[in-house]
This record gives structure tokens, sequence and C-alpha cells, in this order.
């Protein structure tokens, strides 16, 4: 069994980074401020709700990632990942579900609204949780993994959808960098953003591998369970 | 795709439709499920008033229907496969898993189309006889109800495999299938819509929207047949 102390490392210096990236958001980075002239002070959501969602895209892909993996090899190994990817996944998912409808009352009045982008996150929203539902309902050790690499798969075809949907139809989700006139950050805003998304993708890589590990070591009890005929 | 294969894929084809016609149980239970349908939706409609007009929420109407009805179909389909031992039978025979996947999903998706064809004629018959017809020429409606189809069969032909070896079946089925057939869904409710609204830009907009569900159909049935060989094996 390897040691990770790099995922220790990675916890370390994300919370850290991440905790830098919050201060520097509201210390640093300049407001915005509505056409009236008012300080627009939701907008510091962005710096916290944007990293959590494109970390949730990027440990999604995993998923898929070793899905594919599995079911090239059968290796038990990509199913346990597979899974604890998903299980970040959701995390992510819950976390910038929840920093979106905080910030969607407060920007638009509504907790919820049936716009392109907010529906099709919700859909991946359904598609993780369903994930686990599906493996949850299969006994068998081999169809469970077989079963949630292809939903996984499948599933992760939505991803895409959410993350471009905005780009590609009408939607009143703001596409901060997306390119063009009225869009992109002043640089302090833009390196806050930068800092906050690395420190939110090496949290995203630490609770991977220390869930990962978590894994390991439980089937390693087992194992012994079994070997003094438990 | 050589003789063997065809003649594999003829033969899986004609023991669904064989076994349909004598049972008529997809058909029928997904025909009589449209009808209740139907009936849940006039009490659903009952306090909106005569002044509503049907046509802007019968695309959305029909969907939800056929999105359910074709859950039904697509267990009842492989239900008999694993309680009678069939699909043993066909794994243990000599033919390609693709040939399966193919021959059970065409099965699927004529059963569908029949079953969607007859009911359209019955809620027009229920809910529009008061309204205007629809606006575009009728073969449109019949577009989207086949491209669409294609990908409902497809996706599930993939999750009923799955889902009829998990403890849940029904309810499995649906847990996975609904969120994943949602961009094609809304895309055929959209097509619907501008087939039946009509106007100056409907053309445009239904064609837009049978993009969508043409590159759906493909992306999906591409995924779905190559992930059906591991699925069906396991």
């Amino acid at each position: 069994m390897k040691r990770r102390p790099i995922a220790e490392v990675m916890l370390a210096l994300g919370g850290l980074i991440t905790t830098a990236a919050f201060f520097m958001a509201f210390l640093w980075a300049p407001a915005t401020v509505y056409p009236d002239g008012r300080i627009n002070f939701s907008q510091k959501i962005f710096y916290f709700h944007v990293p959590v969602a494109e970390a949730s895209f990027l440990v999604f892909f995993f998923t898929a990632f070793y899905g594919v993996r599995f079911l090239m090899t059968k290796d038990r190994r990509y199913d346990v990942m597979a899974r604890v990817a998903t299980e970040v996944t959701l995390f992510f998912v819950l976390l910038t579900m929840a920093t979106g409808i905080l910030w969607t009352r407060v920007e638009w009045g509504v907790w919820w609204q049936w716009e392109p982008r907010l529906t099709t996150y919700f859909i991946m929203t359904l598609l993780v949780i369903g994930y686990f539902v599906l493996r949850n309902s299969v006994e068998d050790d081999e169809k469970r993994a077989t079963y949630a690499a292809a939903f996984g798969i499948l599933a992760f075809i939505d991803a895409p959808i959410s993350f471009f949907i905005t780009r590609w139809v009408e939607s009143i989700h703001p596409v901060v960098l997306a390119g063009g006139e009225s869009s992109g950050l002043e640089p302090p805003m833009l390196i806050t953003f930068i800092i906050a998304q690395v420190g939110m993708l090496m949290l995203g890589y630490a609770f991977y591998q220390m869930r990962l590990r978590e894994e390991e070591l439980h089937e390693r009890l087992e194992a012994l369970k079994i070997s003094i005929g438990g | 795709m050589d003789g063997l294969a065809w003649r594999q894929f003829k033969a899986i084809l004609r023991k669904d439709i064989v076994m349909e016609l004598r049972t008529r149980e997809m058909v029928t239970s997904m025909g009589l499920y449209a009808i209740l349908t139907m009936v849940v939706y006039q009490v659903a409609l009952s306090e909106a008033g005569a002044s509503l007009d049907v046509r802007l929420v019968m695309p959305g109407l029909i969907w939800v229907a056929f999105i359910f009805m074709s859950l039904l179909g697509l267990n009842r389909s492989f239900v008999h496969e694993k309680d009678q031992g069939c699909i043993e039978a066909l794994l243990l025979a000599p033919i390609d898993r693709p040939v399966i996947f193919f021959s059970k999903f065409t099965g699927n998706l004529l059963f569908l189309l029949v079953v969607e064809v007859l009911s359209l004629p019955v809620f027009s018959f229920l809910f529009l006889q008061e309204q205007q017809g629809i606006a575009n020429p009728v073969w449109m409606v019949g577009l989207v109800l086949l491209g669409a189809s294609i990908g409902i069969s497809g996706v599930g032909t993939l999750l009923a495999t799955i889902s009829v070896n998990t403890s849940g079946r029904d309810i499995m089925l649906a847990v996975l299938f609904v969120p994943l057939m949602y961009p094609l869904l809304r895309a055929a409710v959209g097509a619907t819509f501008a087939a039946v609204i009509g106007g100056p830009a409907s053309a445009a907009l239904f064609w837009g929207w049978m993009a969508w569900v043409a590159a759906f159909d493909v992306i999906m049935l591409l995924v779905a047949f190559a992930l059906y060989e591991f699925v069906i094996g396991a």
C-alpha cells in the first residue's frame, strides 16, 4: 500500500489558497457596479460559485474516464476510482447549486428559474444522484461496476451540454469568460478568480485521493477479516 | 452488414414481433397507458377554461405521455427476456452483441411508433376538435415522432438492459432514463410546437430543433451501441 502524502499537502495548500482567494475577493478585487451606480456586492460569490462549478465538471469527467478504463480492463480499482470521482462530483455539484441559488435569489429575485444553464445543471445533478441509486440497487459486484461505468459515460454527455449551453442559446445566466467585447475581467479580478480556481481544484484532488485511500483501507480491512476467518 | 448478421437480426426481430402479435402485451399496455394519460390531462386542464388554446400545451402533453409510455414498453421488452431465460439463450447463441442491440432497438422503436401513431389521432379527437388544426404539414410532426423515438429506443434499450438486472426495475429505469432524455425531449417539444403553431419563422425553428434531435440521436446511439456489448455481457 502506497502512502500518498501529496493528498495532505494538496489539502493544506488548497485550503490556504482558497482562503486567500476569499480575502482577495473582498479586499483586493474591485467591486462591480450596477448601471445606476450601486455597488454589486452579490458578484463576490463569483469567486466561489464558478470555481466549484468548473471543478464539478472536471471531476465528473473522471467518472466517465475511469468508466471507460474499467470497461477496457475490467480492473476493479477503476470502478472504485470512478465511484470516488462521482462522490467528489456530487459534493461540488451540491455546493454549486447552493451558491447558485443564493445568487439567483439576490440578483434575479427568485430562488429558481428554468433557464438553460440551471436546467441542464439540475439534470446533471439528477444524473449524479441516479448514478448512486443505480449502484445501490445492483447486488453483484461486477454487474454493478459495469452498469455504473456505462451510466457514468452516458451521464457525462450532459456536462459539456450544460457547460456550453449559455454560449449556444439565449440565456440569462452570465457568461464571464466567453471572449467578446462586454466580457472579461479586470486583472485583479481575473487573478483572484484563477487563484480561487486553482485552490478549488487542489481541494478536489485532495478529497479524491483521501477518499480513495479510505476505500483501500476499507478493502484491506475486509480482506483481513476474511483471512482470519471472520 | 453481411448476410449472416442480417439473418440473425431478422430472426430476433421476428421473434419479438411474433411474440407481440400473440400476446399484444406491449402495444395494448402502452396504448391503454396513453389513453389513461389523456383522461388525467382532461382532469388537469378542467379548470383552465374554454379559452385555453390546447395547441400551446399539446406538444408538451404528448411528449409527457410518450416518455412515460415508452418507459412502460421498454421495461416490458426485457422483463420477458430475463424472466423466461431468453437472454441467456441469446447470449449463448453465436450472435454478435451489436446484432442483439440493433434488433431489440428496432423492435422497441417499431412498437413505440405504432402506439404513438395510433394515439395521436385519439389525442386530437379528444382535445383539438374545437381548435384550429395543425398549422404545418402533418409529416413534420411525423418526422419529430420518428427522430425522437429513435433516441428514446436507442438509449432506452441500453438502460432497460441495465434496469432489468437491478432490484428496483421500473423505478430504476425512470430514474436513469428521464434525466438522460431531457435534451431530446426539450428538442422534440420545440419541434412539435413549431410544427403545430406554425407562423412565418416556424420552418427555421422546426429545423433548428430537429438538428438537436438528430445530433442527440447520433451521439446517443453511438455511445449506447458501444456500451451495449459490455452491459449485456455483465
